[in-house]
């Protein structure tokens, strides 16, 4: 399976969030709820405007939610 | 498994193209032969369009009831997934073109084997364009099952 380098905590973070479902977080941001899944286990790397908009969901900065890979 | 409307779709629409294909081509290439019928041939695509278009609406209402609130939506990653696909099935379409020009090129300067009829060419594009779109809509499962 192919990992993306885009890391991330959304899932972590979804759970701290008043355990927050995927579905709840998909409908927030205007996506599904199967992209949801691919994100939270790096199969996707959302686009930057994605990325913010799960950020701000999340009320937490883009960097605490998303971290690039640089090996 | 957890699939998303778009991935189910392009599962139904596989599904459907390959049975419909593997029924129409053999028929259609033996009505294609020397001395050709062309209304045998016109029955054909319009029973194989109207099969195809039948069994995909049935599909399609049919997933669509199982989760209507997911029914049609797409977002990035399904666009994104869609464009990948769609590029890669616009190489297999050329080479497919390609090779049918060559295959009458060299078919005619060979001389070894009768060029095939333009009856015969015509199903060989038809064939062509669907294994093309076959091979669109595996690449979309592909790229759904192992990232995009």
């Amino acid at each position: 399976m192919k990992k993306c380098r885009v890391r991330n905590n959304v899932r972590k973070l979804r759970f701290e969030r008043n355990e927050m479902t995927q579905q709840q977080l998909a409908e927030s941001i205007g996506m599904t709820r199967q992209t949801i899944v691919a994100i939270e286990k790096e199969k996707y790397s959302p686009s930057l405007e994605a990325a913010f908009r799960i950020a701000r969901v999340l009320d937490k900065p883009l960097e605490s939610v998303f971290s690039y890979d640089q090996d | 498994m957890d699939f998303s409307y778009q991935e189910k779709s392009a599962w139904g629409l596989l599904l459907g193209l390959v049975v419909v294909s593997l029924v129409y081509f053999p028929a259609a290439f033996a009505a294609a032969d020397v001395g050709g019928e062309i209304t045998k041939l016109v029955q054909l695509i319009v029973g194989g369009v109207i099969a195809l278009v039948v069994i995909e609406v049935i599909y399609h209402v049919a997933i669509a009831a199982g989760s209507p609130q997911d029914a049609d939506r797409s977002d990035e990653r399904d666009e994104l997934i869609n464009l990948k696909a769609e590029r890669n099935s616009g190489f297999v379409l050329g080479f497919g073109l390609f090779w049918l020009v060559g295959f009458i090129v060299a078919q005619s300067a060979l001389q070894a084997y009768p060029v095939p009829e333009p009856l015969a060419i015509a199903v060989y594009i038809l064939l062509i364009i669907a294994v093309s779109e076959i091979a669109k809509l595996a690449n979309q499962i592909w790229y759904y099952r192992t990232g995009a």
